[in-house]
């Protein structure tokens, strides 16, 4: 369960003209890896699926661009897998080319429509603006004998330059109103000499005239009636508009759905084409997939290709093996703490999976630190409530509450009550000692097995090396065995021990010269980093293992917050004693149980992932066939 | 930004600081041949890809882009919003020239494989806050003009809509692109209230300087634009290019006069210049003097962070250019002129008489 599913490299040769029904058949083998490193003969340099894949890219593109605007009902569903050869990709491309450009076109009138809508409306504010006033607006609407005015709007953001290009070109800008970013102003200068210079200024600035109806000063209601009923008819050609496109988009629904079939038959060579290589008719592919598949593949291969094919398989060689995808945890029940493992990283093919070390572990501590039957149960009860909420997640919090519930039990805790349930072992309080010690020695044997899993994980990829000398490798295990045995004996009131002064003394010392051995600097700063790290070495073996007491303290603190509660509810009446306990254990789910939940996590990922999982692998993603339309 | 703070950026911009390339260094580097260049700076494996010398001068460019830019990201990590944002603001630089690249592309109806490759790959801090992919499908400027009328950008979309749509020219598009940039720089330093305020003023002014002098110099002589339009598309410098300055020089009619009318040391500058090449040349080296003044001799690490990135990016275009000749085999001496070693002894640009006669638009 912790090794990874073995994996093989794949070789394919086609001729060229099977390759869509190679990358059909794959699809539906849906065990085929890709792998885009160009093959070894040199003479495989072509690239025929570019083509393909460029009309297949634009088709898709306008497809989903006109989804948008004309959503149709259901995505359509693949019921039968045939062949797309390359013209029939083209003529979809060029078919969606002319509707989408028709699409384009209603966006742009519908663009249109509302940009009139805006300055109707702005319009409509400047009309309010200048009915209060008391001067013949007539005079702004033309051109004098020796004034030019042109009253309009301008973005908010442009004003102060266009003050000053405005004065430059002699005339007069006058801000009067602000609507959202828009600026309403009126520009005045002299008739004749600088209006063309004026009108650059204003095109680049953005300036909308904005047309003072005849007659403003006389009757502006009238004008307001014109202006809202030109708004009613913007309206109105809006609703033509859609209807008359909502008509024409109905005509060709059941085409867009072919359309789309035809791309999700086609998408499988594009997401192959990046591995693809020929040279005449030959077509080369490569990829990864895991040994119980491979015969699956041959078959499905014979099947559907109509040309001889080759199809070779070899294991991969020791230095593929960064670049060989790892199959991540099929397990139901391991998959919601996969998904956290993949939080930090994917193992590398070859490295041990700590999915189910994480999820045994991390069961172990949270039930430990957060042992109540009451509390745990709800926690469950709620995850079970919201899982369609919470997805596959929803097992994790399940799990976590059933082993909230099985610690509950040994510790006899019932939503904080200790008398009502007999202790299967002993409440954490009545022997507070016997449970840190407990809890360093979960952390002793944690962090050995981190390192073991360390040791393993370098000499599976050859790295012998590093096995023996480096992070957490075998000298430092020995160090840290040393280092507890010494610190058992002293605990149990005895010296040290020579053989464990001796055998720390000695792994601290190969350490120290190996780290001297790979360090170039000059002397002082060698001697002060590898002290350093020599000293950083103890400390943190040390500190690490101090570190796993907060599994104890959290057992301890769960009851005394427990007894809190109590102490509190019970100085209140009965209905103060009833509210007190429920919030009590509300807030000892919510906010203790977040805490918990964060230890553990960082226990798992900081003092067992750090050491010996390197996250460095990426995850097989197998070629698969869409059976359903829409994005 | 607290003590610690300011003391850690500064120490981390003089150590970056080292790898500016001085006079002695540049002049070394011209003597040396692609590969050893290459391999100085970590660039032989692209060189050593089978790829096409215009993919690998891009693959080059892109690798300096990214230097500079992880560079930036390491200066902005102790930095406060405040100052974070105008380092960002600066290195979104890159960001508006793939929006250029997009719009130009557009509208000439490119291949959208050749678009993307004219695209620099940019990490998310400097990205614009845009649809990129929608905007990348656009199958014509006036869709793309939709999609960014959809965003941050609707103003600038809207703007450059009446400007294509009027001129159908991407000139106009671009200078309005360029002269936000530059507003929103100017913005972000007016934003400072304490010691970081008068350097930045000073090397963002510089930067103004600079555009400010270069647009006039083209708009008013190159493009024969009014000096109402000139001005509108300028952005008014902390610096010497101040707004009431800008006011006077778009009014001159000859490239001559503006640079007569220049204040110090821009003048001094700017004398003799043969052609508006010399002036961008020269404008450079102000750029430069400044950068280097607020690097050696300011104190607030901010702007020291944003001299060292500038001079940086000066440091990398001066790489590339010498990577660049050595990919297309271009003679020692013509590189020596392109990273101003050496000056051209033939008309490399417009001379200033000819460029001082007001061209009518097309």
């Amino acid at each position: 369960m912790l090794r990874p599913l073995p994996m093989k490299h794949v070789r394919l040769l086609v001729l060229t003209e099977d390759l869509q029904r190679a990358s059909l058949a794959l699809a539906q083998a849906e065990s085929f890896h890709a792998d885009t490193r160009p093959p070894e003969e040199a003479r495989l340099t072509g690239a025929p699926g570019r083509r393909y894949g460029e009309l297949f890219r634009i088709a898709h593109a306008r497809l989903d661009k006109i989804g948008k605007l004309t959503p149709s009902g259901n995505a359509p569903q693949l019921q039968e897998v045939r062949v797309i050869l390359e013209p029939e990709l083209q003529s979809v491309t060029e078919w969606l080319g002319e509707i989408w450009s028709e699409c384009s076109r209603y966006e742009e009138r519908h663009r249109r429509l509302d940009d009139e809508e805006r300055l109707v409306k702005e319009q409509e504010a400047a009309l309010a603006n200048f009915a209060n006033l008391d001067i013949d607006l007539g005079m702004l609407r033309k051109k004098t004998r020796f004034l030019d005015f042109y009253v309009g709007i301008v973005p908010r953001e442009n004003l102060h330059r266009l003050e000053g290009a405005v004065k430059l070109a002699d005339h007069f800008l006058y801000p009067y109103m602000t609507s959202g970013d828009n600026t309403h102003l009126v520009i005045v200068g002299p008739a004749g000499t600088k209006e063309a210079q004026l009108g650059s200024v204003l095109q680049a600035a953005g300036f909308q005239h904005l047309a003072l109806p005849e007659g403003l000063d006389r009757e502006p209601d009238s004008k307001l009636a014109e202006l809202s009923r030109r708004r009613r008819e913007i309206e109105e050609e809006r609703r033509t508009l859609d209807s008359r496109f909502a008509r024409w988009s109905a005509g060709f629904e059941g085409r867009l759905q072919d359309a789309q079939r035809v791309l999700l038959l086609a998408e499988p060579l594009v997401i192959l084409d990046p591995a693809i290589r020929s040279s005449g008719h030959l077509a080369y592919l490569a990829g990864w997939s895991p040994a119980y598949a491979l015969q699956r593949l041959r078959e499905r291969l014979e099947e559907g290709l109509e040309h001889p094919f080759t199809l070779e398989t070899r294991d991969p060689r020791s230095d593929e093996r960064p670049l060989v995808p790892t199959v991540p945890v099929r397990n139901r029940l391991l998959q919601p703490f996969s998904m956290l493992v993949k939080q930090y990283g994917i193992p590398q093919y070859g490295e041990i999976d700590p999915t189910p070390l994480f999820a045994a572990t991390f069961l172990l501590m949270f039930g430990s630190m957060f042992g109540d039957v009451g509390q745990g149960a709800v926690i469950a009860a709620v995850a079970w409530y919201w899982r369609p909420r919470l997805g596959r997640f929803y097992l994790f919090g399940i799990m976590a509450g059933l082993s909230s519930v099985a610690f509950g039990f040994l510790f006899g805790s019932l939503f904080g009550y200790e008398q009502l349930l007999p202790a299967l072992w002993m409440s954490p309080l009545h022997d507070p000692i016997l449970m840190l010690r407990l809890a360093l020695a979960w952390g002793v044997l944690f962090l050995a097995t981190a390192c073991t899993l360390a040791i393993y994980n370098r000499l599976v990829v050859g790295n012998l090396a590093g096995a023996i000398f480096g992070p957490h490798g075998l000298i430092n295990l020995l160090f840290y065995l040393s280092l507890v045995w010494g610190g058992l004996n002293l605990a149990i009131g005895e010296a040290f021990g020579l053989l464990p002064l001796f055998l720390a003394t000695g792994s601290l010392l190969v350490l120290a010269v190996d780290g001297w051995r790979h360090l170039e600097a000059p002397l002082g700063e060698k001697i002060l980093v590898v002290f350093i790290q020599t000293l950083e070495t103890v400390i943190s073996y040390v500190s690490n293992t101090l570190s796993f007491l907060r599994i104890a303290a959290f057992s301890l603190n769960h009851v005394a917050l427990a007894i809190a509660i109590f102490t509190l509810a019970d100085m209140m009446g009965t209905f103060g004693r009833v509210v007190t306990i429920v919030l009590g254990n509300l807030f000892m789910i919510l906010l203790e149980g977040g805490i918990v939940l964060i230890q553990v996590l960082r226990l798992e990922f900081y003092e067992g992932f750090a050491r010996y999982f390197s996250g460095e692998g990426h995850e097989f993603t197998p070629l698969r066939m869409r059976r359903t339309g829409g994005n | 930004m607290s003590f610690a703070d300011q003391a850690y950026l500064n120490t981390r911009v003089s150590i970056m600081a080292a790898r500016l390339f001085d006079p002695v260094q540049i002049a070394a580097m011209a003597e040396e041949d692609l590969q050893t260049l290459a391999g100085r700076f970590d660039l032989a494996p692209i060189l050593d890809q089978s790829l096409g010398s215009r993919a690998k001068s891009r693959a080059i460019e892109q690798a300096l882009i990214q230097t500079l830019l992880s560079e930036l990201t390491l200066l902005i990590r102790p930095m406060g919003p405040q100052a974070r944002a105008l380092i960002l603001s600066w290195g979104r630089l890159f960001a508006l020239i793939n929006l250029k690249t997009l719009i130009r592309g557009k509208l000439y109806d490119l291949d959208g494989d050749e678009i993307a490759e004219n695209l620099y790959e940019l990490p998310s801090n400097v990205r614009l806050d845009l649809p990129h992919k929608d905007l990348f499908r656009a199958e014509n400027v006036l869709e793309l003009l939709r999609r960014l009328e959809q965003g941050p950008y609707r103003l600038i979309a809207r703007q450059a809509r009446e400007i294509y749509e009027l001129r159908h020219e991407p000139f106009a598009l671009e200078a309005t692109i360029d002269q936000r940039y530059f507003a929103a720089l100017a913005h972000q330093v007016a934003q400072f209230h304490d010691a970081n305020l008068q350097p930045l003023q000073r090397l963002v002014g510089a930067l103004l300087d600079r555009a400010d002098l270069m647009w006039l110099l083209r708009f008013r002589f190159r493009y024969g634009l009014s000096p109402s339009e000139t001005f509108y598309h300028l952005v008014p410098s902390f610096g010497l290019m101040h707004r009431e300055r800008l006011l006077e020089l778009v009014n001159l009619d000859a490239i001559e006069s503006v640079l007569a009318a220049l204040p110090p040391p821009l003048d001094k500058l700017s004398t003799h210049s043969a052609s508006i090449i010399d002036v961008q040349k020269r404008m450079g080296t102000h750029l430069y003097r400044e950068a280097l003044h607020t690097l050696r001799d300011e104190r607030p690490g901010v702007a020291r962070a944003l001299a060292y990135l500038i001079l940086r990016r000066m440091d990398l275009q001066l790489l590339f250019a010498l990577i660049q000749g050595g990919l297309l085999e271009l003679p020692r001496d013509i590189v020596r002129i392109a990273v101003e070693l050496a000056e051209p002894n033939c008309p490399a640009d417009t001379t200033l008489s000819e460029a001082s006669k007001p061209r009518a638009r097309d």
